[in-house]
C-alpha cells in the first residue's frame, strides 16, 4: 500500500475504500511510521461523528448489544463503523476475535464496517491504536463509530474517556463485574445497560447499581447516569438505550459542551501520543547501541538500580538532543 | 475387477531400525484410562461385584433392564441391519436403497441432505449448490414418491433420518404417499429421527429455534401415537452429541435430558407416559473403547428404566425400556490408511452388539473422505453380517453381564451420568443450558481436549499420531460422486411443480396450515393436506415458522409466496 | 493493490476461520481456531451461513493473512472456485487460502489447481497446520 503514496492512501480512505482503510488500521496496529504519516492527512473536526464506547466484562453481551445498536442506527439511515477489541493472550500472544460473529447479521450491509482488533498487550498501545482506528473510521465518513472493549485495565479506561458517550454493560450476575467497578470504569460511563435481565437477580442488581452510581466520585454536570435494563439477544430495551444515547448526545453538545469534549479529547489524545512517541523515540535512539543490553546486564549484576539506569539513559538522550537542536 | 489385473509389487528391502524394534518389544500402554478418562484398576475381583448388587442389575428382559430389554435377545431376532443412505436425487437414493436390500440389509435407512434438514426447497438460492451432496432432498410429495417407488411400504421398516424441525414435514410427506398408494397408516413400521433439538445444538441454529424444535418434535410423537402406532416416532440423537467430542457419560446424560424435553411436552399436552412411550427410541454412538461402550449402554438402560418408572410413573415395561439404534462413531474414522477404518468399525459394531443393540448402522471405511461408495456401503453391511452370522455373539444375551469389570464400570458410568445431569440442573435445566449456550461451551471445551489428546499422543490413532506412513490416504476404491445431472433435473422439477400446481387449492391449504400453527395445534394433519395440494418443504416450514414469529426463510433470503 | 513492503514487525499472523454455505458442522473449525490462537495467531471467527462474497468481504475489512475454510458438506469442489474468484475480484492475491474438513485425497490436487494453497483434511494434527501457515504467510 505504501507505494501508492501517502496522499493517495489518505484519499482512498476518505473515499471509503475498505481495503485502504483495512490496511491502514493494520499499519496502525503494527505501529508503522507510514500509518502516522497517513493519519496526519485524516484529521477531521471533532463532533461530526457520533462516537460511542461499549465496555463491560467478557460475556456481558457487548457484541450482541453493539449488533442491536448497528441495526437501530441503520434503520435511521446512518452508516456505522465498529472497532471490536478482544484481549490477546498474555502467554501466547494469540487472540480469538469472536465479536464479529455476533454482528454478522450486518456483514452483508455495505453501510457497516466492522474491524476486530487484538489488544496485543502493549503498554498504552491499545488506547493509541484504537483512537487511531476511530479516526480512520471517521475519515471514511461513518456517521457513527462504536468502540467495543473489555472494561478492565487502564487502557480500556483511556479508550472510554475518548468517546462521547460510553455505555457500560453489566449483567445481573455481577460477580465478574465488581472488577470493572474497581477499575473505575463506572466513573466514566454515561449510560449503564443492565443486560440479560431475563435472568434471575434483576431487581437486586438494579438496586446495587443505584447505590454504586450514587457513590461515584465524579459526576458529569446535569447528567444523572441512567440504568437501562435490556435483553440484547431479543432486542428488548434497545429503544430505551438508543433514547438515552440520544439524550446524552444532546446534553453533551449543549452550550460549549462539544468544545469541552473536543478539548478533553485533544488533551487525552495528545498525552497518549506524547507518551507513546517518547517511548518510541527513546527506544529508537538506543536501538543498536548496545546500551539497553549493557544496562540490563548491570541491573542483573546488581551494579546499578533501574531508576539510576533510566536516569542515565535519559540524560544521555537529552544531551544529544540538545546538541541536535543547537545545530539546527 | 480391474484390481485383479494389477501386478502386486514385490516388497522392497528396507533399512530396519533395530533399536526401535527392541523398544517396541518392551513397549507397554502409556495410559490405563478409558476413552472417557475414567481411571480403571489393573484387575477386578468379586469384591467389585457383591452378590446383593445383582438386584440392581437384573436378568435380561427384567427391570431395570441393565442386561437388555429381551430375555432371549438375538435368539428372538437379529438386530436390524440398516445402512444409512442418502445421495443425489430421490431416484439415486432409491436405487442405492434397493441395492442394499438385495445384498441382505434388513431395514431401509435414508438420510436428508442439509437443505432438506434446514427446511429449504431444492430451488432455494442457497440450497442449489448443496442439494443431494450429503443426503437426499425431498422438496415435495412427488420426491417422496420417487424415493419410495415400487418398495412395498407394508413389508419394510423404513428409517427416515430427518433430525431437524423438518422431520414433521418428512412424516407428512411419507404419510401422504402411503395413503395415496392405499396403505393403512396404522400398519406401517419404521422410524423417523425427529430430534429437532439435536439439530439446534449441532450448529444448524436458524433452522431449529428451540421452542419450535420442542413443539414440532412433540407434534410428530403425538400424531404417530394416534395414527401410526407401530412407528418409532423419535430416536433421540445421542450419537451427534458424542460426535461433538463429549465423553460417553456426557453423551447419555445430555441425550436423556433432551429426550425429557419432548416427554415433558407430551405430558403438558395431557398424555401419560404409558400412553405413548412404547415407541420412544434412541440413536447412540459406539466409539472404540469396547468395554466402556458396552458399560455405557448398560448404564443407560438402567438409568432410563428408573427414570421412567420412578420419576414418570411408567407402569408398562415397554415404556421403561431403553430401545436404541447404534451408529458407529464417524468421528473415530480418519482418511489416513483408510482400510484401518474397517477394523475400527468392526470393533465398534461388536461393542454395540455386546450391548444389546436393536438396530445397527456401520460406517463405511471411506466415510472420512466422502459419501459411502457402493463398495464401502456393501462392505459395511458385510461387517454386520460377519458379526451376526459367523462370530456366535448372538447366542447368549448380555454375554458380558456379571463381569467384575463391566458391572463395576457400568455402575461408575451410571454415577458419572447422574453427576452430569445434576450439573445441567444447576444451570437451569437442559432448555436453558441450550438457550444460554452452556452446552455449546461444554462442546467447545471437550472438542478442544480431544484434538489436544491426539496432538500430545495421550490418545493414539493409528496412521495419525503413530505408525504413520506417507501416501496411504487414497481411498483404494475411488470416491463417491453425486450425479450433477440428476440433481439438476430434480431442481427443475421443483420449479415446474411450483408453476403448474393448482394455485387456489395450494394457497388455501398452506394458509390452513399456518392458521393451525397459529392456534398451536398439531400441524401434521394440515401438512398432509398441504403436501397433497403441492405445497413444498420450504413453504410448509415457512408457514409454521411465520406462525411462531420467525422469518419465513431461515436464511432470510427469500420471501413467503403466500 | 499491493501490500506494504514494510515487514510485519511483531510477526502477528491474522487468520479468518469460517464455514461456507449451509454447512453447520462447526465443531472442527472452532477447535482449529482455538488452537491457532494458542499458537499465537489472531483468529477472527466468522461462524456459519456465509457465502463466498461474505467471506471475502470480511477478509478485506479485517485485513487477514490467511482464510481458513472448513467444509464437511461435500461442497468443496462447488464452493472453492467461487471463493477463489471472489478473492481475485477483491484483490486478495496475497492471502493464503486453506481448506479443512471431509475432503477426498484425490480432490486435493484439483483444489490446488483451482487456487487453494493447502488442504488439511479430517485427521490432521495441529502442528503441521501451524507450521504451514507460519512458513507460507506472504508478508
Amino acid at each position: 500500500m505504501s507505494e501508492i503514496g501517502i496522499m493517495e492512501w489518505a484519499k482512498k480512505v476518505r473515499e471509503n475504500d475498505r481495503m485502504a482503510a483495512a490496511k491502514l488500521i493494520s499499519a496502525i496496529e503494527r505501529k508503522e511510521k507510514v500509518a502516522r504519516d497517513v493519519l496526519k492527512h485524516l484529521f477531521i473536526p471533532v463532533g461530526k461523528t457520533t462516537v460511542l464506547g461499549v465496555t463491560g466484562s467478557a460475556g456481558a453481551g457487548k457484541s450482541c448489544l453493539v449488533s442491536c445498536l448497528i441495526g437501530a442506527y441503520r434503520k435511521r439511515g446512518k452508516t456505522v463503523g465498529v472497532i471490536a477489541v478482544d484481549p490477546s493472550s498474555p502467554f501466547t500472544g494469540g487472540a480469538f476475535l469472536g465479536d464479529r460473529l455476533r454482528m454478522q447479521a450486518h456483514g452483508r450491509d455495505r453501510g457497516v464496517y466492522i474491524r476486530s482488533m487484538a489488544s496485543r498487550g502493549y503498554l498504552g498501545g491499545l488506547a493509541r491504536g484504537t483512537v487511531d482506528a476511530m479516526r480512520v473510521m471517521e475519515a471514511m465518513g461513518h456517521d457513527v463509530v462504536i468502540v467495543e472493549t473489555i472494561g478492565t485495565g487502564q487502557d480500556e479506561v483511556d479508550v472510554a474517556r475518548l468517546v462521547q458517550t460510553c455505555l457500560l454493560v453489566l449483567t445481573p450476575t455481577m460477580g465478574d463485574d465488581i472488577q470493572a467497578l474497581k477499575a473505575g470504569i463506572m466513573e466514566i460511563a454515561q449510560v449503564v445497560v443492565l443486560n440479560k435481565t431475563d435472568m434471575p437477580g434483576k431487581q437486586k442488581a438494579l438496586l446495587e447499581l443505584e447505590v454504586a452510581l450514587k457513590m461515584r466520585r465524579v459526576e458529569e454536570e446535569g447528567w444523572p447516569v441512567p440504568v437501562v435494563p435490556a435483553v440484547a439477544t431479543t432486542g428488548e430495551g434497545i429503544d430505551e438505550v438508543m433514547d438515552q444515547i440520544e439524550k446524552h448526545q444532546v446534553h453533551m453538545r449543549k452550550g460549549d459542551g462539544l468544545k469541552q469534549y473536543a478539548f478533553q479529547k485533544a488533551e487525552k489524545e495528545g498525552s497518549v501520543i506524547i507518551k507513546d512517541e517518547i517511548e518510541r523515540v527513546i527506544f529508537d535512539h538506543i536501538r543498536g547501541t548496545g546500551l539497553r543490553r549493557k544496562y540490563l546486564d548491570k541491573i542483573v549484576a546488581g551494579e546499578i538500580d533501574p531508576y539510576t539506569a533510566v536516569e542515565e539513559v535519559m540524560a544521555l538522550f537529552i544531551k544529544k538532543s540538545k546538541k541536535h537542536i543547537q545545530v539546527q | 475387477m480391474k484390481a485383479a489385473q494389477k501386478t502386486v509389487p514385490v516388497t522392497q528391502e528396507k533399512d530396519v531400525d533395530w533399536d526401535k524394534y527392541l523398544a517396541a518389544y518392551y513397549e507397554k500402554p502409556k495410559s490405563s484410562l478409558t476413552w472417557s478418562g475414567l481411571d480403571v484398576k489393573e484387575v477386578y475381583t468379586p469384591a467389585d461385584l457383591p452378590p446383593e448388587r445383582y438386584k440392581d442389575i437384573g436378568d435380561p428382559g427384567q427391570y431395570p433392564f441393565t442386561r437388555g430389554i429381551h430375555r432371549n435377545m438375538f435368539r428372538g431376532r437379529y438386530w436390524t441391519r440398516r445402512e444409512v443412505i442418502g445421495m443425489g436425487s430421490p431416484q439415486d437414493t432409491h436405487d442405492r436403497s434397493k441395492l442394499l436390500v438385495e445384498e441382505g440389509g434388513s431395514g431401509l435407512n435414508t438420510i436428508a441432505d442439509i437443505p432438506y434438514e434446514m427446511g429449504l426447497d431444492a430451488d432455494h438460492p442457497w440450497a442449489q449448490n448443496e442439494v443431494g451432496l450429503t443426503g437426499v432432498c425431498i422438496t415435495n410429495m412427488y420426491d417422496m414418491e420417487t424415493m419410495t417407488a415400487d418398495i412395498p411400504l407394508d413389508k419394510v421398516s423404513w428409517s427416515l433420518i430427518t433430525a431437524s424441525t423438518a422431520a414433521v414435514v418428512t412424516m407428512a410427506q411419507y404419510a401422504a404417499v402411503a395413503k395415496k398408494r392405499g396403505y393403512d397408516l396404522k400398519k406401517l413400521r419404521g422410524t423417523v429421527q425427529n430430534d429437532p433439538v439435536h439439530f439446534r445444538y449441532c450448529g444448524f441454529r436458524p433452522a431449529s429455534p428451540l421452542d419450535l424444535s420442542v413443539k414440532l418434535g412433540t407434534d410428530v410423537i403425538e400424531y404417530c401415537t394416534k395414527e401410526m402406532p407401530l412407528w418409532y416416532y423419535t430416536t433421540v440423537n445421542l450419537y451427534d452429541l458424542r460426535e461433538q467430542g463429549v465423553t460417553a457419560p456426557q453423551e447419555v446424560a445430555f441425550g436423556f435430558l433432551i429426550a425429557r424435553l419432548y416427554i415433558d411436552e407430551m405430558i403438558r399436552r395431557g398424555y401419560k407416559v404409558d400412553d405413548f412411550m412404547q415407541r420412544f427410541a434412541f440413536y447412540v454412538s459406539c466409539h472404540i473403547d469396547i468395554f466402556e461402550e458396552v458399560s455405557k449402554i448398560r448404564a443407560a438402560r438402567r438409568i432410563w428404566a428408573k427414570l421412567m418408572k420412578e420419576h414418570y410413573g411408567a407402569q408398562k415395561a415397554s415404556s421403561q425400556q431403553f430401545r436404541f439404534a447404534v451408529h458407529t462413531a464417524g468421528c473415530s474414522l480418519v482418511p489416513q490408511q483408510p482400510l484401518n477404518n474397517l477394523v475400527r468399525v468392526a470393533y465398534q459394531a461388536l461393542a454395540a452388539v455386546l450391548g444389546g443393540v436393536q438396530s445397527l448402522h456401520c460406517c463405511s471405511y471411506d466415510e472420512a473422505t466422502c459419501l459411502p461408495t457402493e463398495t464401502g456401503h456393501t462392505q459395511a453391511l458385510r461387517t454386520q453380517q460377519i458379526l451376526a452370522y459367523e462370530t456366535g455373539v448372538t447366542n447368549v444375551s448380555d454375554p458380558l453381564g456379571g463381569s467384575y469389570y463391566v458391572e463395576n464400570l457400568t455402575s461408575r458410568l451410571e454415577e458419572e451420568i447422574y453427576k452430569i445431569m445434576d450439573e445441567v440442573d444447576k444451570v437451569g435445566g437442559m432448555y436453558q443450558a441450550i438457550e444460554k449456550e452452556w452446552l455449546d461451551r461444554v462442546f467447545e471445551k471437550e472438542a478442544l481436549t480431544r484434538q489436544k489428546e491426539l496432538d500430545n499422543r495421550d490418545k493414539i490413532l493409528v496412521g495419525v499420531n503413530m505408525f504413520t506412513a506417507e501416501h496411504e490416504t487414497a481411498a483404494p476404491l475411488g470416491v463417491q460422486r453425486i450425479m450433477k445431472a440428476s440433481v439438476k433435473r430434480q431442481i427443475e422439477m421443483v420449479k415446474k411443480l411450483k408453476k403448474e400446481r393448482n394455485k387456489t387449492l395450494w394457497k388455501e391449504k398452506i394458509l390452513a396450515l399456518k392458521a393451525a400453527a397459529e392456534r398451536r395445534e398439531n400441524v401434521i394433519p394440515c401438512m398432509i393436506t398441504a403436501t397433497e395440494a403441492g405445497a413444498t418443504t420450504g413453504e410448509m416450514m415457512g408457514a409454521v415458522r411465520l406462525a411462531f414469529g420467525y422469518p419465513y426463510d431461515p436464511m432470510e433470503i427469500i420471501q413467503a409466496p403466500f | 493493490m499491493k501490500k506494504a513492503k514494510e515487514k510485519n514487525k511483531d510477526g502477528k499472523i491474522k487468520v479468518l476461520m469460517t464455514k461456507v454455505g449451509l454447512d453447520g458442522h462447526d465443531r472442527g473449525v472452532k477447535v482449529i481456531a482455538s488452537l491457532l490462537k494458542e499458537a499465537g495467531m489472531e483468529v477472527v471467527y466468522l461462524g456459519m451461513y456465509l457465502m463466498p462474497k461474505d467471506i471475502v468481504d470480511a477478509a478485506i475489512d479485517e485485513d487477514v493473512d490467511v482464510i481458513g475454510i472448513s467444509l464437511l458438506s461435500a461442497g468443496h469442489l462447488v464452493f472453492t472456485p467461487l471463493i477463489v474468484e471472489e478473492m481475485k475480484k477483491g484483490g486478495l492475491d496475497d492471502v493464503l487460502l486453506i481448506l479443512g474438513g471431509v475432503i477426498p485425497p484425490e480432490d486435493i490436487p484439483i483444489l490446488k489447481e483451482m487456487g487453494v494453497h493447502e488442504v488439511f483434511p479430517a485427521g490432521s494434527l495441529t502442528e503441521p497446520i501451524v507450521t504451514y501457515i507460519r512458513n507460507h504467510v506472504r508478508r
